[in-house]
């Protein structure tokens, strides 16, 4: 698969097709070609059937090779978290094509939660014609409205010159930067009108070009690089809280590297899970609300937190003033420079590409030393008291040990996404991730029904990678018309369903917060048998897990099974989510449930991890 | 408090949609927005009044400076800076009193441009508190309407040359 950067056109080469006269449309489907787009995911329609056309007479032209493989979901929703799933998986812009109307408000929730995510996607809506635009037409819809508050940035392209380099414009949006998604909302007479193909230019937007040169040339300054490596000098317990933002930057090495040559352990958020081989040493995992409770002890014992691609949410930091009460200081690297100091206010920051700004810090830091082995030790300790665990005497299969043993045969070599909800998070906590980009889940956006279509799109930009979607009966439902997807394209996605009869996650909210008063998430009476389901869409595995004896074989099976298979597990219904930070809460508040161990009173804790000033 | 930004943008289809929408999705009330092209036609203005403290003014600077079509911002409130605002206000005045509304708008320096047997329409222009002390005065004679163009502003040249400094807000 050639990447996207490598199929981009030369500069200064003449595109082999410029001065040629072609269909709006053609131009289109040109440019994503130029830009190495080699999958699409839409549901065609009235407004953009001259660019499915277009799609159709591409592929009919070329071999089997050149082609650009055209995706169709049950659901344009679908179709934009397969696009979202292929970009998290691959680091690619994921691309969908949709209708104007119903075709492009279905893909409103895949695109807030790509921006949520900051997740690079190029959205393609088709509009009614410039004539018929605000009256009232069959299949209108106001999207450049609509997505003006969803998306990085909405083009609607009124002018037929502005086509081609609106496309180009879009993906050097969506890339650039925080990454976002972009959408062009494209009327049908725009993608019909014959015009000549240029080849080349992107639109000027000045304040935005110069902001992007200012980023990628801005390098740390002198000052920078002492202060930090003074405050690094200065400090004994240091800690690396690592985002999403390292994933999407490819940075993961650079951290690695970073992490290993200091000596400096790393919690990760859900969105960081990956950055740093869960597995390692100094892998604190992942930290806030239902992070693991080293995690937050560590964050609750560190006296330097070095933020990286991350923005301190109310679900790392839900209580400000109460967050990471030991730090002395906080440095904050980010691409963003409205998230520093947006929630914490911080003591040194750089506002640059991750990976770019800790291969700076490596190189000026050759000579630093400094041993944290005592701080390492100490945490090393807190993973071993106070690790993840759950009710192992149980009759009833817990939803944990279902993951622990999946996590034996994937052993952190999985590509893994996930539904909303405590399955979720059970994944988040029990599955171990060697590499980046193998967790795909709705972080920021927290989007039932994200899992399935996310995983299409993640085993079509890796066809031969174990793909596994972890999903709950509450999330698999939202999007389970994409079931008979991945048997249409016969895909070998892997569907873990943990049924709890229930929206677990707001469950446990409302046994911990509402008197037990389950309104609208008891599923218990729900008719659904889902290996039928699955069956009718043409599994030929589809089996359910009810006896804790089949487990561990079953699990075998399926994910060793060649070809698309779906496996139902019924769990625990009332198993909760620990540790759990509650919501406002901080992490001094941390409850562990009841089998786990909290560190409690110093008096009680032969390590004295209470007072970290011991070290 | 409130400030006065000043966002110069490119002059594209939706900017105005995107920016007030910007403004709305983070919770920010605005007091006043004005926009126009300036010297160069492929660049407006946008003057926008918010109420917020430093932490509150300067995401939205930040936020602003994500923006695609945004060139650049500025926190005037930070500076020294002109601002004005045009009113256009029909009142009440017949024969009888007249004289002594003239009178008044003659002291503020406002302009009657449109007049009949009972009502007068002003035009004032001005800094803010000139406007509300101009609106209080004829307030008494009758509003009918009234029509506030919100407020526009600029940055003092940094060498304080500028024509009309003298005359800051008088008039």
């Amino acid at each position: 698969m050639a990447t996207q950067a490598q199929a981009k056109e030369k500069p200064g080469k003449t595109h082999q097709l410029a001065g040629k006269l072609m269909q709006g449309a053609d131009m289109i489907l040109q440019v994503l070609a130029d830009e190495g787009v080699d999958t699409i995911f839409g549901y065609s329609g009235g407004a953009i059937l001259p660019t499915y056309d277009a799609i159709f007479k591409y592929n009919e032209a070329r071999p089997k090779e050149e082609q650009i493989q055209l995706v169709v979901p049950a659901n344009e929703q679908g179709a934009g978290f397969m696009a979202a799933g292929y970009s998290r998986a691959s680091g690619k812009v994921g691309v969908c094509i949709v209708t104007s109307g119903p075709g492009a408000t279905n893909s409103v929730t895949p695109v807030r939660d790509s921006m949520a995510d900051s997740v690079p996607m190029v959205v393609i809506t088709g509009q009614v014609a410039r004539a018929a635009i605000g009256t009232d037409a069959f299949q209108e819809a106001p999207i450049f409205n609509i997505m003006s508050a969803c998306a990085k940035h909405v083009f609607l392209v009124k002018d037929e010159d502005e086509l081609e380099a609106t496309i180009r414009s879009a993906f050097d949006i969506a890339r650039s930067g925080r990454p976002g998604p972009v959408v062009i909302d494209i009327p049908k007479d725009v993608q019909q009108h014959v015009g000549t193909f240029k080849g080349e230019g992107l639109l000027e937007f000045r304040g935005f070009d110069q902001r992007k040169i200012a980023r990628e040339t801005r390098k740390l300054s002198k000052k920078n690089v002492k202060d930090f490596f003074r405050i690094l000098g200065g400090s004994s317990r240091p800690l690396i809280y690592a985002g999403g933002g390292i994933i999407n930057s490819n940075a993961s090495e650079a951290l690695r590297e970073f992490s290993n040559t200091f000596g400096i352990p790393a919690v990760t958020t859900l969105m960081g899970i990956g950055s740093i081989d869960t597995t390692s040493r100094l892998s604190m995992h992942m930290l806030g609300m239902h992070g693991t409770a080293y995690a937050n002890y560590a964050v609750e014992d560190c006296d330097f937190l070095i933020a990286i691609g991350s923005r301190f949410d109310d679900r790392v930091a839900g209580n400000v003033a109460e967050f990471a009460p030991n730090t002395k200081n906080i440095a904050h690297i980010d691409i963003d420079a409205a998230e520093i100091n947006k929630v914490v206010g911080v003591t040194w920051s750089h506002n640059a590409d991750a990976g770019r700004t800790l291969r700076e810090l490596l190189e000026a830091g050759a000579d630093f030393k400094k041993d944290f082995t005592h701080w390492v030790d100490h945490l090393q300790e807190l993973k071993k008291r106070h690790c993840l665990n759950f009710n192992r005497e149980s009759d009833l299969i817990q939803p944990q040990e279902v993951l622990e043993e999946l996590n034996k045969i994937t052993k952190g070599d999985a590509i893994i996404s996930t539904g909303v909800g405590q399955h979720q998070m059970w994944a988040a906590q029990y599955i171990d991730f060697h590499r980046p980009r193998s967790f795909l889940t709705s972080g920021s956006m927290g989007t039932m029904g994200f899992g399935l279509p996310a995983a299409i799109g993640a085993q079509f930009a890796y066809p031969d990678k174990l793909v596994i979607d972890v999903d709950g009966d509450g999330s698999i439902r939202m999007n389970i018309g994409e079931m008979e997807t991945v048997t249409t394209y016969g895909l070998p996605v892997k569907i873990l369903l943990l049924n709890n009869l229930g929206d677990g996650m707001v469950r446990q909210w409302q046994t911990l917060m509402f008197d037990e008063r389950y309104s609208g998430t008891d599923k218990s009476l729900h008719k659904k048998n889902f290996v039928k389901a699955a069956k009718a869409d043409g599994y030929e595995f589809a089996r359910r897990v009810t006896d804790r004896k089949d487990l561990k074989e079953t699990l075998v099976e399926f994910t060793a099974f060649d070809g698309p298979a779906f496996l139902e597990v019924m769990v625990d219904p009332y198993a909760l989510v620990m540790p759990m930070v509650g919501p406002g809460k901080g992490y001094k508040d941390m409850v562990v449930g009841d089998y786990m161990t909290h560190r409690g009173t110093p008096s009680t804790e032969p390590s004295g991890v209470q007072d970290p000033s011991a070290f | 408090m409130i400030h006065t930004i000043s966002v110069l943008v490119d002059n594209h289809f939706g900017v105005l949609a995107r920016i007030s929408g910007l403004f709305s999705a983070r919770g920010y009330n605005i007091e006043s927005l004005c926009v126009g092209v300036t010297e160069d036609p492929s660049i407006s203005r946008m003057t926008v009044l918010v109420q917020g403290d430093d932490n509150v003014l300067q995401q939205i600077v930040n936020q602003l400076n994500k923006m695609v079509e945004v060139i650049q911002v500025l926190d005037l409130t930070q500076e020294s800076f002109v601002e004005r605002e045009l009113v256009l206000i029909r009142a009440d005045a017949d024969a009888k009193r007249r004289t002594e509304l003239l009178e008044i708008a003659n002291i503020f320096r406002a302009k009657v441009i449109d007049m009949s047997m009972d009502s007068v329409i002003v035009e004032v222009t001005g800094s803010e508190d000139k406007i509300e002390a101009f609106i209080d005065m004829i307030r008494p004679f009758g509003i009918r309407e009234l029509a506030r163009s919100g407020r526009l502003a600029m940055a003092r040249s940094k060498n304080g040359t500028e024509a009309g400094t003298g005359g800051r807000d008088a008039q």
